[in-house]
């Protein structure tokens, strides 16, 4: 057992300094510079050029990379180009504002996507399951920006019922009154996910239905509703709990795009802007906390599984 | 193959909702290959007079704030959702296949390929095809390639699982052992049963490919401002969104049931494969 | 296996979540009144505003820094920091005078050594710094500083007042500490009505009122005369998409907020929920040509043809959209302004193909691709190209777009070889010198024995006259040689709630709130 976890562990820490690499070299072939972004449009070459040797980024590209590198194992990201603050908390700003509308968007995904979900599986085959299902697809199919314009579109401007963008800290003025902000974003994203959850357990708790101890359960004379409760259900939630890891980075993804539209402070927006303003340090930082993340997540489901189901087999 | 396109046509007609995919499809690919002839303006003629006018006899769909005519925008649009599709979906076979074959056959440079896949599938999808855009610049063909490599991942493993699956089955390893080589052996026995699983990948792809390169062209990093794509559409139409909805409307519908349709078919697809692969399809990844 | 048991409690959490979202819902409506919140385009650069260019760091950064002088409303500079100044017969020595006791930020009172400091750092590295030509700038007193020019420069009170990428006076120790650096946000010390409190990346950067201000006791006029913080707070939050700042004041989340889509302006000017401030300051789009390599450069006769085969009323009405919000004026400084001249501009929207044609048959142009670089960072930029790629057909140029984000074209339009002409815009210039197109290091790198005959003469003279007259010789030949084909006035529009009263109705290039009220 602890074989397979050093094993697993070595495998993500070499694809972590892999793509640690990758992301440098990514971020340095992007064109234009942030020393003529932030002068603005009348700068000089000359001035480029000085705020340029003064930001370091005259360097080799490998010695730069080590900087990077050493740095980044002590904790230090390095400091925003634009921003002129230490990267981490850069990040750690806009990770509370992501942290909190990940969280209310599997609270809506998970209110939503699996009680309809057992209710399809349920009524399998019925026009019910069939239209919940069509649904399901049909909005697993719609680009979350465009749910985002239009729920901008009716509940902020036109009924203006909640806020259409930004969001001021919970911790801030306004307090948990804030989250109103996070309303509509967190439907936005919650549209497709809930969709696919919603598939996702309705096809677990059918293959699940299926095996033996729930035929058992039937044969011991407990009625078909129990059963669907207390047995379909327990372990149909644990097949989707573990695919709410591979949510994730779907999730990453889209808030990138919902960040913008709502424009919410959070890490997707910061890392969209700042390839725009080639604030290289805040890019660096934020796509190797996400895959560190990634990684961990992916490790940490690959061993509980090894955990729970010992019919895994090993590598 | 033609057994899984026959258990499609079959699925059709028993589900009516798959029946609507295969005619929006179908109505999509005519939009693409005849949109000079439905379209009844160009696509790209401005009219200063005719500004932002709301769905009328005269333009079915409204018109920008160009004075372009919507509806020819959306028909021409559904050339680049094929052209994009058929890029992405191209790419991904093109690169995923080998990978994975080789990777099955080859355990030692399986192992290296597949960690630089690893490696790919760790970044998050969007920022992954952003960055590339912003390093190529902006473009058809570099929207294909920054979508098509998120794909090349998912591609590689699904073709690896499939190819290994079949690798370890005694009829490939007979035949191995009986001297056949292995460009024989992919030919014969590999690449026929991997059509199956490849066409329902294809049609995810094909169906995310249409949500992603509508992300990157919002973002205002996808296919050139000036050339008519529904994901342009809706990024132009944003600041309108309260004085013209038309404009919100129709791209939008246009992306959501392209998407929807090669689900429908995605689906049905794998309801008619071999069960034994069904298992290596199952996750789905959307941009 | 207690999976059930987490459910449950799972939502039951959800429920408290909600409850607690609605409850604090109620308790927010009633919103703070001494707070401003100014829904800005984006994040601003540094608010070090000596050393960018950037409009939003400027509207910011005026409420905490002060120049020597401002700008009245009729675009005259008068005293701020300065009390008054003399200036030697040849007009190269300035002795300005300072007014006594104003306190900054931190305490401190402002001094001669201070100005001399700040004036010598700005000269020295500050954006706009080359442009007064000061050979030396000295504290010649407690409350004097002598500025030495090397030659005769009839613009400096306006540089001296503009604000923008300006010479606004910080204490001495920091600016000697920042040198070449911007400053940080720690010592953002000025003499301003209002003083930096924080700076939180992506939320806001907030503002107090400075209760020591010293205040001018002259009346307010422009941004010139008495500021008085009436509003305790300014709170400028980034909102990057401008239909969320638009919804955002209909909502009462923004008392304040700018850059509003031209198409806008007729729905939202009948809205009682906003009350719109357009623009008083023109900004003014710009197409670059180049002067250094490629087709288009020294071939005048097919510039010519470009610029013949342009309509500009039409590229304005599609790119800007409401009538009130633009104005094709050839013309590069608006009327009323001192610097405003008919010269040349009878080439200005001209569109006329045939010409166009027939120029470019002159010019021996073939057909070949022109290449026009354009980012979509500013939709205007690219409506204008779009059209203008359009038209220019119609006269069988043949334009090629090259559409890239905005730090890309930075990059490539340094590249004499990859591009023959680029989209940009300009703000309101206080001086002819100071325009971008005038500059032979910015790129177009227009130049050219005449060019250099009519600014030495623009520099040479203090004396107004000569200098409009030769402002105007200069402009005929920018409508000749073409380095840039002006696009058109186009007045921005911001919108405000109609509880917020200003001290201005049109808003000014940099909006400021003292005085205001909500």
């Amino acid at each position: 057992m602890w074989g397979y976890i050093l094993k697993r562990t070595a495998a993500a820490l070499a694809t972590l300094v892999a793509a640690s690499v990758l992301i440098f070299i990514f971020i340095h072939l992007i064109p234009g510079e942030p020393a003529a972004v932030m002068l603005g449009d009348a700068a000089t070459p000359d001035q480029v050029a000085a705020l340029r040797t003064r930001l370091g980024l005259d360097e080799p590209l490998f010695v730069q990379y080590f900087y990077w590198a050493g740095s980044a194992l002590q904790g230090d990201l390095g400091r925003s180009i634009f921003f002129d603050e230490p990267v981490t908390s850069v990040i750690a700003d806009g990770a509370q504002t992501s942290i909190l509308l990940a969280s209310i968007t599997m609270v809506w995904v998970v209110l939503i996507g699996v009680p309809v979900g057992v209710i399809a599986a349920m009524r399998r085959g019925s026009w019910l399951d069939q239209g919940l299902s069509g649904l399901a697809m049909l909005l697993a199919s719609i680009p979350t920006f465009w749910v985002g314009l239009y729920l901008i579109l009716v509940f902020a401007a036109q009924l203006g019922w909640l806020p259409s963008s930004g969001y001021p800290s919970i911790f801030e003025e306004g307090g948990l009154a804030n989250l109103r902000y996070l309303i509509l974003p967190s439907l936005a994203l919650a549209t497709p996910n809930a969709a696919l959850i919603l598939r996702l357990t309705r096809a677990s708790m059918l293959d699940v239905s299926k095996e033996d101890y729930v035929r058992t359960a039937r044969a011991k004379g407990i009625s078909p509703r129990q059963v669907t409760l207390r047995h379909i259900l327990r372990n149909a939630l644990l097949v989707v709990v573990s695919a709410f890891g591979f949510t994730f980075a779907a999730l990453i993804s889209e808030a990138v795009v919902t960040e913008t539209v709502f424009a919410l402070p959070g890490i997707g927006r910061t890392v969209v802007q700042s390839i725009l303003r080639r604030d290289y340090p805040v890019i660096q930082g934020v796509i190797l906390v996400i895959v560190c993340l990634y990684l961990v997540l992916n490790l940490l489901v690959d061993i509980s599984y090894r955990f729970l189901d010992p019919r895994v087999e090993l590598e | 193959m033609t057994a899984t396109l026959q258990g499609v046509f079959g699925a059709a007609s028993a589900r009516p909702l798959t029946a609507f995919g295969l005619v929006f499809l179908l109505v999509v690919i005519v939009f693409a290959l005849a949109s000079p002839l439905i379209a009844p303006y160009a696509p790209l003629e401005i009219d200063s007079l005719n500004r932002l006018v709301p769905p009328n006899a005269e333009h079915w769909f409204g018109t920008d704030h160009f004075g372009r005519d919507t509806f020819s925008r959306v028909v021409y649009g559904a050339r680049l959702a094929l052209l994009i599709g058929i890029g992405v979906v191209g790419f991904a076979l093109m690169t995923g296949v080998p990978i994975g074959v080789v990777s099955a056959l080859y355990p030692k440079i399986g192992r290296v390929l597949m960690r630089g896949v690893d490696v790919l599938m760790a970044f998050p999808s969007l920022l992954l095809a952003l960055g590339l855009i912003v390093i190529l610049g902006r473009g058809v063909a570099n929207a294909i390639l920054a979508i098509g490599v998120v794909y090349l991942t998912t591609t590689a493993r699904i073709v690896y699982g499939v190819a290994l699956r079949l690798r370890e089955e005694t009829y490939v390893e007979a035949a191995q052992s009986m001297g056949a080589g292995t460009i024989w052996t992919i030919r014969k026995h590999i690449l026929p049963n991997m059509i199956s699983p490849l066409l329902v990948q294809a049609s995810f792809v094909f169906a995310f490919a249409q949500l992603g390169a509508a992300s990157l062209d919002f973002l205002g990093l996808g296919t050139p401002p000036d050339i008519p794509s529904w994901g342009n559409m809706l990024a132009e139409s944003r600041l309108y969104i309260t004085r013209a909805p038309w404009l919100l409307f129709f791209p939008g519908m246009m992306i959501a049931l392209t998407a929807f349709s090669l689900n429908l078919t995605g689906d049905a697809l794998r309801d008619h494969m071999d069960p034994r692969f069904r298992e290596a399809m199952g996750s789905r990844k959307r941009m | 296996m207690n999976a059930g048991r987490k459910t449950k409690s799972l939502i039951v959490g959800c429920a408290a979540l909600l409850a607690a979202v609605s409850v604090g819902a109620l308790a927010a409506a009633d919103a703070q009144a001494a707070t401003l919140r100014y829904a800005t385009i984006g994040e601003p650069p540094s608010l070090d505003v000596q050393m960018g260019t950037a409009t939003l760091a400027t509207t910011i950064g005026q409420n905490m820094f002060e120049t020597l002088y401002a700008f009245d409303s009729t675009g005259a500079p008068q005293p701020m920091l300065a009390e008054s100044e003399t200036v030697s017969e040849d007009g190269k020595t300035i002795v300005i005078t300072l007014r006594e006791g104003v306190p900054f930020h931190n305490g401190q009172t402002m001094t001669a050594e201070d100005v001399a400091a700040s004036l010598s750092r700005w000269k020295e590295f500050g954006a706009r710094g080359k442009t007064l030509n000061a050979a030396s700038i000295e504290a010649t007193g407690d409350n004097e500083v002598t500025i030495t020019l090397a030659e005769v420069n009839g613009a400096w009170k306006s540089l001296l007042a503009f604000p923008n990428g300006g010479p606004v006076i910080y204490p001495a120790d920091i600016v000697t500490a920042a040198g070449g650096e911007p400053i940080k946000p720690d010592n953002y010390v000025g003499t301003g009505p209002y003083k930096f409190v924080e700076w939180r990346p992506n939320r806001h950067v907030e503002l107090e009122k400075f209760d020591d201000y010293a205040s001018r006791s002259e009346p307010a006029d422009g941004s010139a005369g008495a500021r008085e913080a009436t509003i305790d707070t300014l709170q400028f939050v980034p909102v990057g998409d401008v239909s969320t700042r638009v919804s955002g004041v209909q909502a009462g989340d923004y008392d304040y907020a700018e850059y509003i889509s031209g198409d806008l302006y007729g729905i939202l000017k009948d809205d009682p929920a906003i009350a719109p401030h357009i623009s008083n300051a023109p900004i003014f789009g710009l197409m670059f040509m180049n002067s250094k390599e490629g087709i288009l450069a020294g071939n005048y006769k097919l510039r010519q043809a470009v610029l013949a085969a342009l309509n500009m009323t039409e590229a304005l009405q599609i790119s800007v959209g409401d009538e009130e919000l633009f104005s094709a004026e050839g013309s590069i400084f608006p009327e009323g302004n001192v610097w405003y001249s008919k010269a040349g501009t009878e080439n200005y929207n001209q569109n006329d193909p045939e010409k166009a044609k027939s120029l470019a048959e002159e010019a021996g142009y073939k057909g070949e691709p022109i290449r026009l670089l354009v980012s979509t960072n500013y939709q205007q930029h690219f409506d204008q190209a779009n059209v203008f790629k359009q038209q220019l057909a119609r006269a069988g140029i043949n334009v090629e777009l090259n559409v890239t984000d905005w730090a890309t074209l930075l990059k490539e339009r340094g590249e004499p070889q990859s591009w023959d002409m680029f989209m940009t815009h300009h703000g309101p210039s206080p001086d002819p010198v100071l325009l971008t197109f005038m500059n032979a290091s910015y790129p177009g790198w227009w130049t050219s024995e005449e060019r250099n005959a009519d600014l030495a003469k623009l520099v040479g003279t203090s004396d107004l006259a000569e200098r409009q007259e030769a402002w105007a010789t200069t402009q005929a030949l920018v409508y000749e040689q073409i380095p840039a084909v002006k696009v058109g006035d186009v007045f921005s529009f911001d919108i405000g709630s109609p509880q917020l009263k200003t001290t201005w109705d049109r808003a000014p290039a940099f909006p400021y709130f003292w005085g205001a009220t909500k």
